[in-house]
């Protein structure tokens, strides 16, 4: 374990580094200016809100890495979690609902990635589509209302907390720990890589793209599902309406920890301080009463920082 | 739901809720049918003049979106009276319509602020459920005001939707006496202001039996949608002698398809809530007539009920807010920003 730990800050590297100067830079700021900032209670509000986005980010961050796009993980969210929630509300034991739930997000992003690969379309056209799809299916077996009375028992699992930390917060941290290992310290981290940096050179050297891709688009409907489930458990409730333009804040974390939308780079260290970054602007703006407008302003210059300061440092390619 | 407040069955209900939370031992709101509620008008009469706050009060209000006139106007009425009552007040919003977990977000972050009530109006009927329970858990006041409806909200101060329909229907049964073919833009499906405005408006209208209901289709609050759908009803029913849209954008989409179709003096299209552009199609004669909420009103009565709860007065579940028909007969009474003036005309009705 301490080995691990070890590698791991042995692995934060300068563009990391960066991000998380980032984000010490505006904590402090905000720290400066509101004095509830810095407690306990409220680094534990920023990281619970965060959570959610940083689930979805990480699997954007995968399948962005192998030269992708996924704009469906909102709907393949809400579909799930429709579908889970009737099966809680139905009396199916609790981790057969979550099996069932997570089997709905892998399959959607088989579905993705089966059209992407076999089907030879474009990433971003068929999550477009997937968009809609997932989410009309949603809507349509809701018929466009929430399921309400979710057990106590399967809200349990995400209301409680360890230590002080929300279990939302740990399942989300281990999470992050899984994709790393993979990313770094398999050989389908190095295919990632491989089939996003080159797609051609990858085939070549004998890595499965096929299976690579399907593999990135699987995991992204997992980790949408996962966030679904962490939702519906802290809400009680599951909307068809939920994970709007979750998407954009995913790609946004990831953007900002260091992933290139051309593929072949990107972190995920980078992407958890990038969702952290995120939840953190929320935050802070809200507890110096800035409207909701002048956030939204924040959150684009941050990105648009963020991608200057990439650009600067990672010299000519862009 | 309601039914289960009566009959032996609430027994059971309330044996099997012992075990479970303090919000969950409440039935689940339907802010409509809620027996336990008051008129506004009521008030001042039942519980006496507004208590004062004491210093250093703090209220958060937090709603929708600022891109809509309602959440503006709404948020115009909490200031008034925390201006005038020298209350220090906070009012944040999401950034769309849309946005459920960044409007949570901002919810769990005022509760950490240590305000003495929280006025909530949700994007959606869960979304703020962690918040509530988190404030609640803390012992801060939640109101959940107007629209979508918190099942375990203790407090709700709002209009009532149904109402809104019930109003345009007694429109026509009063003034079209021979009755005719009439026809619904609905709102998004499954949106609970939606459905009612719709059933109360069919319900009211089907009652004298002359009115038939040709078409009820939903136009998602767009007023594109409503346009097209209005044109579309209108090659179908060449007869047809009234529309009542679910909100004023989507009636004013419904008035062009009117005029395109050159039948203005036959059609007559009634929208609800009340917008600045509404109130000038009603004055230029373009649009019957439009169901006003008064959300500057109703700002200033939630922020009352708040500073009530907080004197610790046993106010019921469901405070209704006011509402009103607006044809051109009336326009200029009810157009006015004086708010005690617009009071005494509401209380006068």
């Amino acid at each position: 374990m301490s080995n691990l730990i070890q590698s791991l800050f042995s692995r934060i590297r300068f563009r990391e580094a960066g991000t998380l100067l980032g984000l010490i830079l505006i904590g402090a700021v905000f720290a400066w200016q509101s004095e509830t900032f810095l407690t306990a209670p409220n680094i534990i509000n920023i990281l619970q809100q965060s959570a959610i986005n940083a689930c979805i980010a990480l699997g954007m961050t995968l399948v962005i890495i192998s030269g992708g796009i996924d704009l469906s993980v909102g709907p393949v969210a809400a579909l799930s979690a429709v579908l889970g929630a009737a099966m809680l509300v139905a009396g199916v034991p609790v981790p057969l609902t979550i099996l069932g739930a997570l089997g709905v997000g892998v399959a959607c992003g088989f579905v993705n990635g089966a059209l992407i690969t076999w089907g030879g379309l474009q990433p971003f056209i068929v999550t477009l589509g997937g968009l809609s799809l997932y989410r009309a299916l949603a809507l349509i077996y809701t018929g466009g209302t929430p399921i309400f009375g979710l057990p106590d028992e399967f809200r349990a699992l995400t209301n409680g907390a360890w230590m002080g930390v929300p279990n939302p917060v740990i399942a989300v941290g281990i999470l992050a720990l899984l994709v790393w290992v993979i990313l770094t310290k398999t050989p389908l981290g190095e295919y990632f890589m491989a089939v996003g940096g080159n797609p051609e050179a990858a085939r070549i050297a004998g890595v499965p793209v096929t299976l690579t891709k399907l593999a990135a688009y699987m995991i992204s409907g997992l980790m949408a599902a996962v966030a679904a489930m962490i939702l519906i458990g802290r809400l009680g409730a599951a909307e068809p309406t939920l994970g709007t333009l979750w998407e954009l804040d995913a790609i946004a974390a990831a953007a900002i920890g260091g992933a290139s939308l051309m593929g072949g780079r990107g972190s995920i260290i980078g992407t958890l301080i990038g969702a952290i970054i995120l939840g953190t602007l929320r935050n802070g703006l809200t507890l110096m009463n800035v409207q909701a407008f002048y956030q939204l302003l924040a959150t684009g210059i941050i990105i648009i920082v963020a991608m200057l300061i990439d650009k600067l440092t990672s010299g000519k390619q862009g | 739901m309601q039914h289960f407040l009566k009959g032996a069955l609430a027994a059971s209900v309330f044996a099997l809720s012992l075990g479970m939370s303090q919000a969950q031992d409440l039935a689940p709101l339907n802010s409509d049918s809620e027996p336990d509620r008051m008129d506004w008008s009521e008030l001042e009469a039942k519980f006496g003049p507004l208590p004062a706050p004491p210093a250093g009060t703090k209220v958060g209000g937090v709603s929708k979106t600022l891109t809509n006139e309602y959440w503006r106007s709404l948020g115009e009425g909490y200031q008034n009276v925390a201006t005038a009552l020298g209350i220090e007040f906070v009012y944040q919003a999401a950034q769309s319509e849309g946005d459920q977990l960044g409007q949570l977000s901002i919810a769990e972050n005022l509760i950490s602020q240590g305000f003495n009530a929280l006025l909530f109006s949700p994007q959606s009927d869960a979304n703020l459920i962690p918040a509530v329970e988190a404030a609640t858990a803390a012992g801060i006041p939640v109101l959940n005001v107007n629209d979508a409806v918190i099942p375990s909200a203790t407090h709700y101060v709002g209009n009532v939707q149904k109402g809104n329909g019930v109003n345009v229907a007694n429109w026509f049964i009063a003034n079209r006496p021979d009755g005719g073919k009439v026809a619904v833009i609905e709102g998004q499906p499954g949106v609970y202001a939606a459905g009612q405005r719709t059933a109360g408006f069919t319900e009211t209208i089907n009652a004298p039996g002359n009115f038939e209901v040709v078409a009820s289709v939903p136009a998602n609050w767009s007023r594109e949608e409503a346009f097209n759908a209005a044109a579309t009803i209108l090659q179908q029913h060449p007869d047809l002698i009234g529309f009542y849209a679910n909100n004023d954008g989507m009636a004013l989409g419904v008035v062009e398809a009117v005029k395109a179709a050159g039948k203005q003096d036959q059609v007559a299209v009634f929208g609800t809530d009340g917008v600045s552009d509404a109130y000038a199609a009603v004055r230029a004669g373009d649009l019957t007539g439009t169901v006003d909420s008064f959300p500057v009103l109703t700002g200033e009565i939630a922020m009352e009920v708040a500073l009530r709860l907080m004197a610790g007065q046993d106010l019921p579940r469901v405070v209704a807010t006011p509402q009103a028909l607006i044809t051109k007969d009336n326009v200029e009474t009810y157009a006015t920003t004086d708010m005690a003036a617009l009071r005494a005309a509401l209380m006068a009705q």
